[in-house]
Formats: structure tokens, C-alpha cells, sequence
């Protein structure tokens, strides 16, 4: 059977853009290779590391576990978007930093994107559903405290805590 | 990982994912997709053609039927079952497994639908839909039939699907005033895969009517009749409970691995099974 090929429409931290992806790309490698956003992070393509999480139409997602064309028609964010190139790093990224939230980086794309979704869908964010809400997304340097005391340090200036 | 070639639809009504699926031989529904990428991946499976079901009015709807079941449509996330006031109100166990399974991302995408499509005998849902005598409205080249959960799990992977059918629907029956439900496991880490797993519908009015017991785990869900049995006519003390709970186990063949021994995982089922009814019979 012939790959299928699909024309796509999405926003892309918000610009709107047209691709033509292969149905049987995945939408990490459509973020990586085709928009050239390397910020997302390949660790185990297999849903498990959360590494390649990203934010479509306002919920994180794995994006080696959905395929290109099913983004169609919805808003991805990346952790490009975070804060652009020469801004200052936006209030969650600044946390990261002033806790030693991150050593290798590896999963710090995957961990903000997540974070950053939890943060927009809460009303409230106890210390539990801040360890629960970063479940799908593993670490192997920090030990997760201090990722979980930049979250929390936003939820409060937030008003969430 | 590069999936193999394939050709992807996405049909808007479920006749034309009916009609892609017969036009095909080897044509396979993608709902959300958190098990079958990988499967893709891995090259276990080898579609021609993925039907995209995720997206379809119909398989998204949750309602109440005539008769007071609520009808879930199959590609209706986690996340969408633990948010429903209709789900909230009507199955307050649904709806909270919804907000338990695995992660925020999986929830994100992972369909009732798929789960029950899957039958991974560890999986969530098998177990709870047997215990609520769950109803699987399915579609076909032939029209739509309905299947009771208890009997849709034939093996591991192997449910009563028909090549070229598709689940349309899970339909539960409405809970009656004096009817509750339990739901217990035994997992490796928080909202995480499972040994065992055991869940309870059980009608009390300070004496036990009736009961549904069903084991998980094993290679399908299976109903504990014994048990169900010794429960009927008791008042619902923690010694009555645990007398018919020691008769749980029957049928439930669980493997034996590194992560347990099978008497490990049946022992551990006893203690589910004995749990979920006490938690179906607390008042409330
Ligand atoms: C890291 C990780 C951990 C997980 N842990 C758990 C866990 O602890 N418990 C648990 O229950 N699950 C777990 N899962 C599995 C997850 O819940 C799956 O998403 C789910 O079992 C399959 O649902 P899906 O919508 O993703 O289906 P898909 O992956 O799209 O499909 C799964 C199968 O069902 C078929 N199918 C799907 N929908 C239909 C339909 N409407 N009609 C006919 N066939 C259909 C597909 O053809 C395929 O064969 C885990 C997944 C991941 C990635
Ligand atoms: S790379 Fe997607 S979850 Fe690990
Ligand atoms: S900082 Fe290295 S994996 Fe998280």
C-alpha cells in the first residue's frame, strides 16, 4: 500500500501554516525534521518519557504517539513558544532556573510543556496533583523535587496554590 | 521511529468508517492511538489503512438512552469521561477511573473505546464494564448489534469483534437508588499498570440482593459466581464479605512472571474482590 499523503492546517504557537505530510508521519518527527522546532525532545518513542510532550489544542500530548495529519485543524505548542528568541524566559522557564529544575535538559522541554498545561487547566493546584499532573514525564537527573518546587513556586504566584 | 507505508482516512460518520473498513481487508480503527503507534512501530501489526475514529460526531457523544443507560461513545477520551457531569452523576466509578489511568498525556488521547477494543488483560476498563453488566453496542457492514461485556473478552487481544466491525458505543445500565459500585487495585506505582484488579456492583438495603463481582488480570475478566453467590442474603459485614471472598478466584488463571507468582496475583485478587465489595457496600 502507497503512503497517503495530506494536505494540513494548523497553528504553530500561533502563526497559522500549510504542510503536506505522509499519513504515516509521526507529529514528532513533523515538529522536528519539517518545522525544524528541535526544542522537542525524542527520549524513548514509546510514550512512556514524556520528552516529546507538546500542547495541542490546549492539552499535552505525546507527539510520538499521534500522527502529523491528526493535528490538522488544531494549535500546537511548542516549548519554542515558551518565550521567543532574545525575550526574557517567561515566568515557569524563570522557576526552572531558580530552582535547579533541570541539569542535562534532556526532559526540560517535555516537563514545561506539561507543566505549562497543567498550570493553564487548573483552578487550584495542590503538591498532589503537581506530582500526579508530571507523572507522564520522567526525569532521570534532578530526583523531580525541585521540578515540582518550580511548579509550585508558579502556581502560587499564580494564585493556583 | 519511521511507522511502516500506509494510507491513512479519516471518515466522518461512522457508515463511512463501516464502509472503509469492509473495502479493505486489512484496514485497523486508530482511536487514540497510545497503543496502536506503538504496535505500528514495533511492526506487530501491519495495516494497509489506518481509520481514523477519533474525530467522529457520534463515537464522541455521551447521552442517556431511553431506557436510563448511559451511552458512551467509544472515542471518547479519559479525560473527557472524568470531566462529563453526565458520567460524574450517573457513574461516579467511570468517571473516576477516567481521571486515574496512566498520565495527563495518555488521558489526553486514550479512548474508552480503544481500551476495551485493546482487551489488555491489565487494562482499566475490561473488568468494571463486565461488573456493570456494560452493554457494547457494535457496528457492521450488517447494521448494529449489542454484545454484553461479559462475554466481548474471548483471550488476551482477542475480543467477539467481526473483522470489518467497529464499537460504536458502551452502554451502562443506570444505577439504581440501593445498587453501588466498587472498583480496587493492586498497582505497581500510582495510576500505574496493575497484578490485580477486582470490581463490584453489588444492591444492598442493609441486606445484599445482588452482586457482580469481576477479577482483572488474568487473560480476561472474569465473573466470580461463587462468591456473588455467598454474598446474596447476607447482611453486609466485613466477616460476611471476606467468608465469600475467600471463594473468589475461580477461572482467573493469572500469568505467573517475573513481577508476581500467579498465587501472588490470585491472592491479591481475593483481597481486591473483598475490598471493592466492602467499598460498594459503605454507606455513603
Ligand atoms: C505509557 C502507557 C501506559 C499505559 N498504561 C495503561 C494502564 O495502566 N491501563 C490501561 O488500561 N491502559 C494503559 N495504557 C494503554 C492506553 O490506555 C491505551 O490508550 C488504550 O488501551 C487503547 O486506547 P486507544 O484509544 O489509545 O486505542 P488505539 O491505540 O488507537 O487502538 C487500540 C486497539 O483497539 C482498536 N480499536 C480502537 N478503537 C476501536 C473501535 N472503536 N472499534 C474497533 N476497534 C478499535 C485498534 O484497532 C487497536 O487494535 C497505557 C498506554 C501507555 C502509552
Ligand atoms: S519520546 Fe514520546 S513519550 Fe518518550
Ligand atoms: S534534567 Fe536530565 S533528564 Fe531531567
Amino acid at each position: 500500500m502507497p503512503d497517503s499523503v495530506h494536505a494540513i492546517e494548523l497553528t504553530v504557537n500561533g502563526e497559522p501554516h500549510e504542510a503536506v505530510v505522509p499519513g504515516r508521519q509521526l507529529l514528532v518527527h513533523f515538529i522536528r525534521d519539517t518545522l525544524g522546532l528541535r526544542g522537542t525532545h525524542i527520549g524513548c518513542d514509546s510514550g512512556n518519557c514524556g520528552a516529546c510532550t507538546v500542547i495541542v489544542d490546549g492539552k499535552a500530548v505525546k507527539s510520538c504517539m499521534q500522527l502529523a495529519v491528526q493535528a490538522d485543524g488544531r494549535a500546537l505548542e511548542t516549548v519554542e513558544g515558551l518565550s521567543g528568541p532574545g525575550e526574557e524566559p517567561n515566568d515557569l522557564q524563570a522557576a526552572f532556573t531558580r530552582h535547579h529544575a533541570l541539569q542535562c535538559g534532556y526532559c526540560t522541554p517535555g516537563m514545561l510543556m506539561s507543566a505549562t498545561a497543567l498550570l493553564e487547566q487548573a483552578e487550584e493546584l495542590s503538591l498532589d496533583e503537581i506530582r500526579r499532573g508530571l507523572k507522564g514525564n520522567i526525569c532521570r537527573c534532578t530526583g523531580y523535587v525541585n521540578i515540582v518546587r518550580a511548579v509550585e513556586d508558579v502556581a502560587a504566584r499564580r494564585g493556583l496554590a | 521511529m519511521l511507522l511502516p507505508s500506509l494510507a491513512y482516512e479519516r471518515p466522518e460518520t461512522v457508515e463511512e468508517a463501516v464502509a472503509l473498513l469492509r473495502a479493505t481487508r486489512n484496514a485497523r480503527v486508530l482511536a487514540g492511538g497510545q497503543t496502536l503507534l506503538n504496535a505500528l512501530k514495533l511492526r506487530i501489526v501491519h495495516p494497509d489503512v489506518l481509520v481514523d475514529v477519533s474525530r467522529i460526531p457520534s463515537l464522541r457523544e455521551i447521552a442517556h438512552e431511553p431506557d436510563g443507560a448511559l451511552r458512551i461513545g467509544a472515542a471518547v477520551t479519559y479525560d473527557e469521561l472524568a470531566a462529563s457531569p453526565l458520567v460524574r452523576a450517573a457513574h461516579p466509578v467511570t468517571a473516576a477511573m477516567g481521571s486515574r489511568l496512566v498520565d495527563r498525556q495518555v488521558r489526553a488521547r486514550g479512548t474508552i473505546g480503544g481500551n476495551v477494543c485493546l482487551a489488555d488483560p491489565t487494562s482499566n476498563f475490561p473488568p468494571l464494564l463486565v461488573a456493570l453488566g456494560a452493554r457494547l453496542r457494535v457496528r457492521g457492514a450488517r447494521g448494529a448489534r449489542e454484545t454484553d461485556a461479559d462475554g466481548f473478552f474471548l483471550a488476551p487481544y482477542m475480543t467477539a469483534l467481526a473483522p470489518g466491525e467497529l464499537l460504536d458505543s458502551v452502554l451502562l445500565p443506570a444505577l439504581a437508588a440501593d445498587q453501588r459500585v466498587g472498583y480496587e487495585t493492586l498497582q505497581v506505582g500510582t495510576d500505574s499498570w496493575a497484578l490485580a484488579r477486582a470490581s463490584a456492583l453489588v444492591r444492598c438495603n442493609g441486606t445484599i440482593r445482588e452482586a457482580r463481582v469481576a477479577l482483572g488480570c488474568g487473560p480476561v475478566p472474569v465473573r466470580q459466581r461463587a462468591m456473588e453467590r455467598a454474598l446474596v442474603g447476607r447482611a453486609p459485614t466485613a466477616a460476611a464479605i471476606a467468608a465469600a471472598a475467600a471463594l473468589a478466584g475461580e477461572g482467573f488463571d493469572p500469568p505467573g512472571d517475573v513481577h508476581a507468582s500467579a498465587a501472588y496475583r490470585t491472592k491479591m485478587a481475593i483481597v481486591m474482590a473483598r475490598r471493592a465489595v466492602r467499598a460498594a457496600t459503605e454507606e455513603s
